[in-house]
């Protein structure tokens, strides 16, 4: 087996588990639709505040769900010793990292895409004509999550008190994603010209970049044993 | 294991650096404290940048020797590293809490708030949450090896992301209001820069003191628990045979 072949098979396996378990995606939705509900009692917004705080909200929704997305990716590997058998593949360890990458990539982005319209109905946004350079600002910024939160999600699979470390020590590494995600977000949903926020989506490249490579270089550390 | 006669060597040195630590901090305290003049604008409030930014530069230098004994420790192996870097982390993490804390104190009087989002508060507080993140998923993991690695691992990537943590919190900062407080284009004196120095080099060597004992303690307890564990196996081994 090539390196591409096993990115391609943990991609599968990843698919078809979630096709026929459906676990991961639909509690990713119900939890960030609670989420959205907590989040319009604590407020109460009229059209105006909803507009300058509807970024936020959202990308703290995105996060949340994206934590319950890694820490399950790794943590199914547990049943049956499957992490064990990952780590016998005789290709480099990265593959499996840039296969699982792409994997939580494809079930937060997908989650992202199915919550959107409900944030449009639920806070009443008016409809984004710039709706590709939205997506674009979805897909740098999930890039940088699964990036990262794999190799987390990785990390912290094999100690104690796995859910809770995940969130306390992924959250703080995050600060840029998020910062830039929801300024970025909020460009796009006022309207703004591009000139004003291209300096976030330039961060969020950066921010792939380097943790794409950091990562992988360390995913070698993480599963050697 | 030259690593190992590097730190036996420089050990030897430990009780330089804790009275250059005294000398210094004694030095830099009177000229902080007493010799020094009142500054123009802020009066003595100013005096308490002779205790926070020391505490400061040392917390990053802590970071950056934290981030290089763990590169080292994935290249290696060498045990006593790690004991290093965790000796450094908790050292940091301390030496971070103490700067943020002078800087609120120092924010009170001079912002008028304890507490603003100002960038490089912002991302002192970040710093401190990735070290005592580092420091729970140590206490997190049974097995030393483990603990070693996965701690080395967090270490350098919070590492790498620290300068974009920073640059980012100071983009968004400036976007929103207005910068609380610039150092630009104000000219420190020599005679706040002279007590500065001394207090900087001697919160330095007591951070470095500070950091061979802690080093050694874990060191030695980790033989120690070896040592029990080998006692413990022929306990039982000899008394299976009787």
């Amino acid at each position: 087996m090539t390196s591409f072949n096993v990115i391609r098979w943990i991609v599968w396996k990843d698919f078809v588990t979630e096709l026929r378990s459906r676990e991961t995606i639909s509690s990713m939705v119900f939890f960030a639709l609670i989420v959205i509900l907590i989040f319009s009692f604590s407020f109460s917004m009229d059209q105006q505040a909803a507009r300058e705080v509807i970024a936020g909200i959202m990308w703290v929704a995105f996060a949340f769900t994206g934590i319950i997305g890694l820490g399950k990716s790794f943590s199914t590997e547990l049943q049956n010793d499957c992490l064990e058998a990952l780590q016998m593949v005789p290709e480099a360890k990265g593959a499996i990292y840039l296969g699982k990458v792409a994997a939580n990539f494809a079930f937060m982005f997908v989650v992202e895409i199915l919550l959107f319209p409900m944030f449009v109905i639920l806070f009443n946004l008016e409809v984004v004509e710039e709706i590709s350079l939205l997506l674009l600002v979805f897909f740098l910024a999930t890039v940088g999550l699964s990036a990262i939160g794999t190799l987390f999600s990785a990390l912290t699979v094999q100690i104690r008190a796995r859910e809770v470390m995940l969130p306390i020590l992924l959250l703080p590494l995050v600060v840029p994603v998020m910062i830039a995600a929801v300024e970025a977000t909020k460009g796009t949903l006022n309207g703004d010209p591009l000139a004003m926020y291209e300096q976030w989506l330039e961060l969020l490249v950066i921010y792939d970049v380097v943790f794409t490579v950091v990562s992988f270089w360390m995913f070698e550390f993480v599963m050697d044993s | 294991m030259t690593i190992h006669r590097v730190i036996r060597k420089v050990q030897r040195f430990e009780g330089w650096f804790g009275g250059g630590a005294v000398l210094c901090l004694i030095a830099g305290l009177y000229l902080g404290l007493i010799g020094s003049p009142p500054d123009y604008y802020q009066g003595e409030v100013v005096r308490i940048m002779y205790i926070h930014v020391p505490l400061a530069h040392t917390s990053l230098l802590g970071y950056t020797v934290l981030a290089v004994g763990s590169l080292w420790y994935l290249w290696k192996r060498d045990p006593i590293v790690d004991n290093m870097c965790q000796a450094v982390a908790a050292l940091s993490a301390v030496f971070t809490a103490l700067a943020l804390g002078t800087g609120m104190i120092w924010g009170k009087p001079t912002w008028d708030t304890w507490w603003t989002w100002d960038a490089r508060l912002t991302s002192f507080t970040v710093l401190l949450l990735i070290l005592i993140g580092y420091l729970m998923l140590r206490t997190f993991v049974d097995d030393p090896e483990k603990e070693a690695r996965y701690g080395a691992i967090l270490a350098i990537v919070g590492f790498v992301d620290l300068p974009i943590i920073h640059f980012s919190v100071e983009w968004w900062r400036t976007l929103h209001q207005p910068q609380s407080i610039s150092m630009r284009g104000v000219s420190i004196s020599s005679g706040l820069l002279v007590p500065l120095l001394f207090m900087s080099v001697g919160m330095s060597l007591l951070f470095s003191y500070m950091l061979m004992v802690r080093t050694q303690l874990l060191y030695l307890d980790r033989l120690l628990h070896a040592k029990k564990g080998r006692l413990l196996s022929q306990f039982h081994l000899s008394k299976s045979d009787s």
